[in-house]
């Protein structure tokens, strides 16, 4: 018996196998089938006749299909054939939609992503702006290509030396008698009082460290726009200063300075000073942040010539005078060096005659202005050069951090493929081709690296200032702006959205869309695997990173700490910078006065305290008045209080007493570093001694040895070092504390200070401070190392959180068929923390390695260093290993409290 | 399918709404039977000028109580029938050219 509706649902049936039949077209086949067999029933056929006639005449459910498809499909180019292309890729609306709708729907994820992600770009945005501002010092002078500096190179007996003192005749020269030369400028510290030039207006009376004597020409040579005044004769007359505007407003407030007068201290070394009235001829902008040469006042050449009358023909005055030309256009730098060896002739000739020792080499050579930051290292440099050494870490530390946060996002976004397969699969039946999948994924992880990136602005506004706390700079947001700047930022945009978003979309795109739409697509043994790679790769760096700070830590604290030699807790420092006569003073009786507080518990005056830069030092010579070949000894003047005060060691005979012998005119101390300087074997050989000092010319003899003590800090092996009872030379006053109320001392040690010292600034610092700032460099890498480590790892973790839920939600069925057949809570989170564990472990086999070769490598730089400890490496695995378990546990035991009907039930 | 079917559903959809079947019957009452299409065929056809905008459908319950899908053309439809009109006329007016030659003199 024929069944018609039997048949016609078979037929239907049928239809069925061809995926691009939709229930809509189906639906009107059938319709269309009907009605040709009511059709056909009405011509007196019969129903199976009917059926078959009808059935034959609609035509093969693939031919169909096909044809269906046809007009589904899009062409090659992405566009359906009715379509015009528009300038947006197409679905260009869709996808954002559908974005934007990951994100919201999965906040979890994506905000660990994003956060990754802006950690990662805010360290990278710091370090760029940091890197251009160091190479990009000294550019901005108009025709920078064309300003130098004059350098020399003399080879004498004293030994070799390349450094930046020019002799002040030598600008004029060469203006003379080059016509290559445009200009030459020369800038002159004041030769006494450099770093403490005393700046007085009415009340206010500050001690200046940013004066210079310049040429007339300055402000053209250099780029410094006058803000008031004329630059052609600011600087033409004596007693003249131009300021900046920070200056400006420091001495005058609102008032306005243009011709009103600053009373300014200079020693000319001409053995009187006088504080001295200078009419403010012009206002200039404060000097940037990156130039080497950073000024607070020029002050006008002619006022040195009025003081120094030697000044323009004296070749050999060692005080340092640096002098810039600018060039011609078109001049050859290479022949005119060679032509201005005349001119170094000249001092060569001056310095026999004067010195009567003979110069073997003296040449002068030319650095462009521009290069002088990062690449100039010679003595007597203005300022600390750039480093090319931390400018690489610091972006190797960014680039690490940034890693992470990428190898966060591909590792969380491959593992929520898994989720993603049945859009993808949905979108290749309607015919999406692979490519435009692709460019979806890619504008996904733009669109996040986008937000990303907004969040890390922020963060970068942030960052900027402990940043320049620690490395000394003056960054700031307005550095954004620079083309250069913009221009690596975008590209690192693209670069990361594209890193990051190319792997996950190829995975993801590269499937049969039907067999994923009907069963669960499990990950792919090989997918797995880099997921695996991923994660030991984010704690690798982590791991890494956690060792290196760790040991940089370790050495700082040896440095800063008991190993010194001498005591430097609870020390005050006060600088007594004047050479003003009324100001010499019985230092006995200023010691008195400050013990009388209880809190003061001991003082000592000396010329310079522990870790000052000190370049003073005496030829000693053990003959009367022969000095040749005298070897050049640092030195220490002191009182008899300083050697106990800081608690430093005598190896043999004593240190220096009140009464015993005549310790102020006949005696020495060394300490052992200087034994063998002066030519002595031991320390015995030593004591009892006759040498005589350059400076004063008194034969002394030594009657004490000290232990070597790191006066200089851990960085420096310790010099050879004597120490004398000389009062012409002192100038800094310690007093060791025992404080119990800080405000107290502090005001009574400032008034005690103004009776003995009226009119001198009050300037103090403590001396563990000081010591601190020995060490700014390592200081602030092992800061940032700390941050960036801390960063590095939240960033980890969190990607291994995510993962880790992630990986727990695929598995509730296994959990909860463990939960039923009877696993505690322990079980199930050990089973699901086997993996990771292992994953770990193995980051920590590929961290330590590397990581121990790094720090040896950077130790090396060192004098006096740690050995490499295991405990730190120890310290490191079980810390990884402890926060990997911790955030592993947590997924863990939120999965294994789930109902395991919830999860068995439905699929 | 033939480049004709385009004009032809076009045009019988410009009479009025009706659905597939019917659109079948129509073409073989107009062509006396010569034209005779796979009727499963028209469908995909159909579905791709609605796509292009050109006709419009509509699920409609009949009094039998069975759903069908009536098609109608819409404005942009109807522009396009004037347009493939002119086209074939201008065609049919070369072609008849070449098919009926000028008469020869004898």
């Amino acid at each position: 018996m024929f069944d018609l509706e039997k048949a016609i649902k078979d037929w239907r049936n049928a239809l069925n196998k061809n995926e691009a039949l939709e229930d809509g077209y189906k639906e009107e086949l059938e319709c269309h089938l009907r009605d040709k067999i009511d059709y056909l029933i009405g011509l007196d056929s019969s129903e199976e006749k009917a059926f078959e006639e009808a059935a034959k005449k609609i035509g093969e459910a693939d031919c169909l299909g096909a044809e269906y498809f046809k007009t589904d499909t899009r062409g090659a180019s992405g566009h359906p054939p009715w379509k015009k292309s528009r300038w947006l890729p197409p679905l260009f609306s869709n996808y954002f939609k559908i974005g934007l709708r990951k994100i919201k729907r999965q906040t979890l994820y994506s905000l660990i992503n994003i956060a990754g992600l802006a950690v990662g770009l805010a360290c990278c945005a710091v370090i760029i702006l940091y890197v251009t501002n160091e190479l990009s010092y000294d550019a901005f002078h108009k025709d920078a290509d064309r300003i130098y500096r004059v350098a020399a190179h003399r080879i004498s007996q004293v030994g070799e030396f390349y450094f930046v003192a020019t002799p002040a005749p030598l600008g004029p020269e060469l203006v003379r008698n080059y016509p290559q030369v445009e200009q030459a400028v020369r800038v002159v510290p004041p030769y006494e009082n450099a770093s403490h030039v005393l700046v007085v207006r009415g009340e206010k009376r500050f001690f200046e460290t940013r004066i210079w004597f310049a040429d007339e020409d300055i402000c053209q040579l250099f780029h410094v726009p006058f803000i008031q005044g004329n630059p052609q004769t600011a600087l033409t007359n004596p007693y003249t200063v131009v300021i900046t505007e920070g200056m400006a407003a420091k001495y005058f407030g609102e008032e306005a300075p243009l011709g009103k007068t600053l009373q300014i201290e200079i020693d000319y070394d001409t053995g009187s000073v006088e504080i001295r009235d200078f009419e403010v001829t012009g206002i200039i902008k404060n000097a940037p942040a990156n130039t080497h040469l950073k000024y607070d006042m020029f002050l006008s050449m002619e006022t040195m010539r009025s003081n120094l009358s030697s000044f323009e023909e004296d070749w050999i005055n060692p005080k340092p005078k640096y002098t810039y030309v600018k060039l011609a256009p078109d001049t050859n730098v290479a022949d005119f060096e060679e032509q201005i060896q005349q001119a170094a002739k000249k001092y060569a000739q001056m310095f026999s005659e004067r010195i009567n020792r003979k110069v073997d080499l003296y040449e002068l050579f030319l650095q462009p202005v521009t290069k002088i930051h990062m690449y100039s290292h010679l003595m007597r440099e203005i300022e600390p050069s750039g480093n090319w050494y931390y400018i690489t870490i610091y972006s190797i530390i960014a680039f690490l951090i940034l890693l992470i946060g990428c190898l966060n996002y591909i590792n969380l976004s491959t593992a929520l493929s898994t989720t993603r397969t049945k859009e993808v699969g949905l979108r290749k039946v309607v015919g999406a081709h692979r490519r435009q999948l692709i460019w979806q994924f890619l504008g996904e992880s733009f669109l996040i690296t986008i937000v990303a990136f907004i969040v890390a602005l922020g963060l970068t506004s942030l960052l900027l200032f402990p940043f320049n706390q620690m490395a000394g700079t003056e960054l700031s947001l307005t550095g954004l702006t620079q083309p250069i700047v913009l221009l690596s930022l975008f590209g690192l945009l693209i670069l990361v959205s594209i890193g990051s978003g190319v792997y996950p979309a190829l995975i993801l795109t590269a499937f049969n869309p039907v067999s994923v739409i009907q069963c669960k697509l499990a990950p792919t043994s090989r997918g797995a695997l880099v997921q695996k790679f991923l994660v030991v790769g984010q704690f690798a760096v982590s791991i890494f990173l956690v060792i290196c700070t760790l040991t940089v830590f370790k050495q700082l604290n040896f440095m800063k700490g008991r190993a010194l030699g001498f005591n430097l807790e609870q020390k005050l420092i006060l600088r007594v910078k004047s050479n003003l006569n009324h100001l010499r003073r019985d230092y006995e009786a200023i010691k008195k006065d400050f013990l009388q507080n209880p809190s003061i518990t001991g003082a000592t005056v000396s010329s310079s305290a522990p870790g000052d830069r000190t370049n003073s030092g005496y030829y000693m010579t053990p003959r009367i008045e022969d000095f040749r070949g005298a070897p050049f000894i640092k030195v220490i003047t002191m009182d008899y209080d300083f050697i106990p005060e800081y608690g430093i060691k005598m190896v043999g005979g004593r240190s220096f007493q009140q009464g015993v012998g005549n310790d102020e005119n006949e005696a020495y101390v060394i300490n052992l570093a200087a034994v063998k300087e002066l030519g002595f074997s031991s320390h015995e050989e030593a004591l009892g001694k006759y040498f005589m000092a350059s400076y004063h010319r008194i034969n002394k003899r030594i009657i004490g040895v000290t232990d070597d003590f790191h006066y200089r800090g851990m960085q420096e092996i310790v010099e050879p070092l004597v120490m004398d009872i000389e009062n012409s030379l002192f100038s800094t006053i310690t007093l060791s504390l025992r404080v119990e109320n800080m405000n107290d001392l502090m005001r009574f040690i400032r008034t005690t200070w103004d009776e003995h010292f009226p009119g001198v600034p009050f300037e103090y610092s403590f001396l563990d401070e000081n010591f601190d700032r020995e060490y700014r460099y390592e200081e602030q890498m092992g800061r940032m190392l700390g941050i960036i480590t801390t960063l590095g790892f939240i960033i980890a973790c969190l990607g291994l959180f995510g993962l880790a839920a992630f990986v727990a939600r695929n598995r509730t069925k296994e959990i909860g068929i463990r939960k039923v057949l009877g696993a505690s809570t322990a079980n199930i989170v050990a089973a699901l923390s086997k993996k990771f564990i292992l994953l770990v472990l193995i980051s920590i086999i590929i961290a330590s390695p590397l990581a121990w070769y790094s720090m040896n490598t950077w130790l090396q730089d060192f004098a006096y260093r740690i050995n490499m400890s295991l405990f730190v490496f120890f310290l490191a695995a079980v810390g990884a290993l402890a926060i990997a378990l911790a955030t592993v546990c947590i997924q863990g035991i939120r999965a294994a409290m789930a109902n395991p009907a919830n999860s068995l039930r439905n699929e | 399918m033939a480049a004709s079917t385009k004009p032809l559903i076009l045009a019988i959809l410009s009479n009025g709404e009706i659905y597939g079947y019917q659109i079948i019957q129509s073409v073989i009452e107009i062509s006396g039977g010569t034209l005779e299409w796979s009727e499963g065929m028209l469908y995909p056809v159909l579905h791709r000028l609605e796509k292009e905008n050109f006709i419009q459908s509509q699920w409609k319950m009949s009094e039998t109580g069975r759903r069908r899908k009536y098609y109608r053309l819409t404005e942009l439809g109807k522009k396009e029938l004037d347009k493939e009109r002119k086209q074939w006329l201008s065609v049919h007016k070369v072609l008849s050219r070449v098919w009926d030659p000028l008469p020869e003199f004898d």
